[in-house]
């Protein structure tokens, strides 16, 4: 399988001084499914912005898909990000309008100003966004507005806009932090399915090491702003999460 | 370091002591020439100033030492040391000298009650005759009201765009169109309308329209301000989140800015249009048209029955904007 993406000696240091990440150096093949480990301040959220260059990265190089993320800018990053799907922990949608408008703006990286204002006169796009929607099993909900849905369905309302960029890498920071358990993993089932059906590669962000092992092909573990793990998910024995959350850590299981 | 902040210390102290006994002193003078007809000449206060100064720093037990620079000597019990009989000289004295600058005068209040028997009268007993003539002018001031409200929409809804902070680009370019809108909006703001209306009145001529300007240009400062600061309370969250869809800079700010401000705009131009035919009545006493106008008129030619009308109606259209823009808003943030 080809490298989807490149980080060669990444560093970020914020303007108040924090050094987030210290060298990080990471490939990732097309069709794995990483999970990033770690504490909260590890770098995660920060590594996945500067990915999609949400965030500007102080040094260090970032391939996408041949493509050089750091020094692009313009439409050419307009043309990279397109291709990348992102996911939130706080779904990060827009609360008072529609779930069907909410994924329609998973389009706007391939569309004109004008046409993105007169969405509802495409009406490829419109079957498109319901499409996605009946995917993630909300096509009943298309109409309603974000606001009446609740924390599952908004984190699959965010999925299904993520499809409509037709992403070949999705990256998704902590996508199930504020959702409850059985909630959580039927989000994760359907970022699995991508993975496997349509051969996405999807790098995320997690706290809970079961649900690592149930979806990941493969975990990085971040500490202090550098990888301290890189390997299979079932190699993390108590040692190895010690090592990662500290030594008073305790694994805490949720199925 | 240490040495410069101490320096620094002692000069705010030096300073600080020094003006309050400018203001003390000269209080005691504004006083003496009040009351004796005594005047004392300009040098002697900051000369007797600055000798005080000196006396009470080099004592080590003044305001100033107390704030700014305190040490070991510093007597922490205000009755027992010279600060604490400074701070209360200094309230004493601005209490006495503001009585006599405000003319203040309780008994005039008790016995000079009749005079205003006119317009009380005149207020129990509204003159209806002049109703037709009173509503039209009232249908004015609402009108150039709300004119002023709609004119300074467009104006105020771009602006507020590059007002706000976190749109900015953090260039010079960006920084330096922040900072010169809001300004601008503030100079602008901090102009009362009537001020304004002075003005417009000498442009365009005594009306309806100069009132209507005076207002406009107000209520586009005032709602640039608002308007903007709503920006700055947006959720970041949907902003990211459409950046990273590959949408250009103005298709994050129709899809993630917009929704978000859209109803509280709404409600701050319902609010500012509720001011505005406030301010309209008091702007129509320099000239710029509507009920004031009228009101400034009647009671210059003293027809207390007329008067007595004309605030009747006022107050009471003052009380349903007032209500029924509550009531709107209230409606427009639960959306």
């Amino acid at each position: 399988m080809k490298n989807i993406l490149e980080i060669r000696d990444l560093h970020k240091v914020y303007a108040r001084g924090t050094h987030a990440l210290k060298g990080i150096n990471l490939t990732v093949k097309e069709g794995d499914f990483l999970i990033l480990l770690g504490l909260s301040g590890s770098g995660k959220s920060t590594l996945l912005r500067c990915l999609n260059k949400l965030i500007d990265s102080t040094s260090g190089d970032i391939t996408i898909n041949d493509e050089d993320v750091v020094k692009a800018s313009g439409k050419q990053l307009r043309h990279i990000r397109r291709h990348i799907g992102m996911i939130f922990q706080q779904f990060n949608l827009i609360k008072n309008l529609s779930a069907l408008t909410n994924v329609l703006t998973g389009k706007l990286g391939y569309v004109s100003l004008g046409h993105s204002l007169t969405f509802k006169q495409h009406h490829n796009d419109i079957k498109l966004a319901l499409k996605n929607l009946e995917r993630v099993g909300l096509k009943d909900f298309s109409y309603q507005k974000i606001k009446n849905l609740s924390g599952g369905q908004q984190q699959r309302v965010a999925i299904a806009r993520a499809l409509m960029q037709n992403p070949r890498l999705i990256l998704a920071d902590e996508p199930v932090a504020s959702l409850d358990p059985a909630t959580a993993d039927s989000v994760m089932k359907y970022l699995g399915e991508l993975n496997k059906n349509d051969n996405m590669t999807v790098i995320c962000s997690l706290h809970f090491l079961s649900l690592a092992r149930k979806y990941g092909t493969r975990v990085a573990a971040l500490k202090d702003g550098k990888i301290v793990f890189d390997g299979k998910p079932k190699d993390i024995d108590e040692k190895r999460f010690k090592e990662i959350y500290g030594e008073d850590a305790e694994e805490v299981e949720i199925r | 370091m240490k040495t410069i902040n101490k320096i620094k210390s002692i000069v705010k102290a030096f300073i600080l002591d020094f003006l309050f006994l400018v203001y003390i002193f000269g209080c005691i003078s504004f006083l003496a020439y009040r009351w004796i007809e005594f005047r004392i000449e300009n040098k002697f206060i900051l000369i007797g100033a600055l000798v005080f100064t000196f006396l009470f720093f080099f004592i080590g037990d003044s305001l100033g030492r107390k704030l700014f620079f305190p040490s070991r000597k510093t007597i922490h019990k205000w009755f027992k040391s010279f600060w604490g009989w400074f701070m209360v000289t200094g309230l004493l004295i601005t209490f006495i000298v503001g009585w006599n600058l405000v003319e203040v005068d309780f008994v005039k209040f008790f016995t000079k009650f009749k005079n205003a028997g006119g317009i009380m009268s005149g207020i129990f007993d509204p003159n209806f005759d002049i109703l037709t003539m009173s509503l039209i002018a009232l249908a004015e001031t609402i009108y150039l009201a709300l004119l002023a409200t709609i004119f300074a929409i467009p104006f105020a809804f771009i602006l507020s765009f590059f007002a706000a902070r976190n749109l900015m680009p953090k260039t010079i370019i960006g920084n330096t169109v922040y900072i010169i809108i809001r300004t601008i909006a503030t100079i602008f703001r901090s102009i009362e309308a009537i001020i304004w209306a002075i003005i417009f009145c000498v442009w365009v001529g005594i009306g309806p329209f100069a009132g209507m300007l005076a207002l406009m240009i107000h209520s586009i400062a005032a709602l640039t301000k608002l308007y903007s600061e709503q920006i700055e309370n947006i959720d970041p969250g949907p902003v990211e989140a459409i950046k990273a869809t590959g949408a250009s800079t103005f298709q994050t700010w129709i899809y993630s800015v917009i929704p978000q401000i859209i109803s509280p705009y709404l409600a701050f131009t319902i609010y500012r249009w509720d001011i505005n035919v406030r301010m309209a009545t008091i702007v129509g006493f320099v000239g710029g048209g509507g009920i004031g106008l009228l009101l400034y008129q009647e009671q210059g030619l003293l027809r207390w029955h007329n008067v007595g009308l004309l605030i009747w109606l006022i107050a009471l259209v003052i009380w349903i904007m007032d209500m029924v823009s509550a009531k709107i808003r209230a409606k427009l943030t639960e959306i």
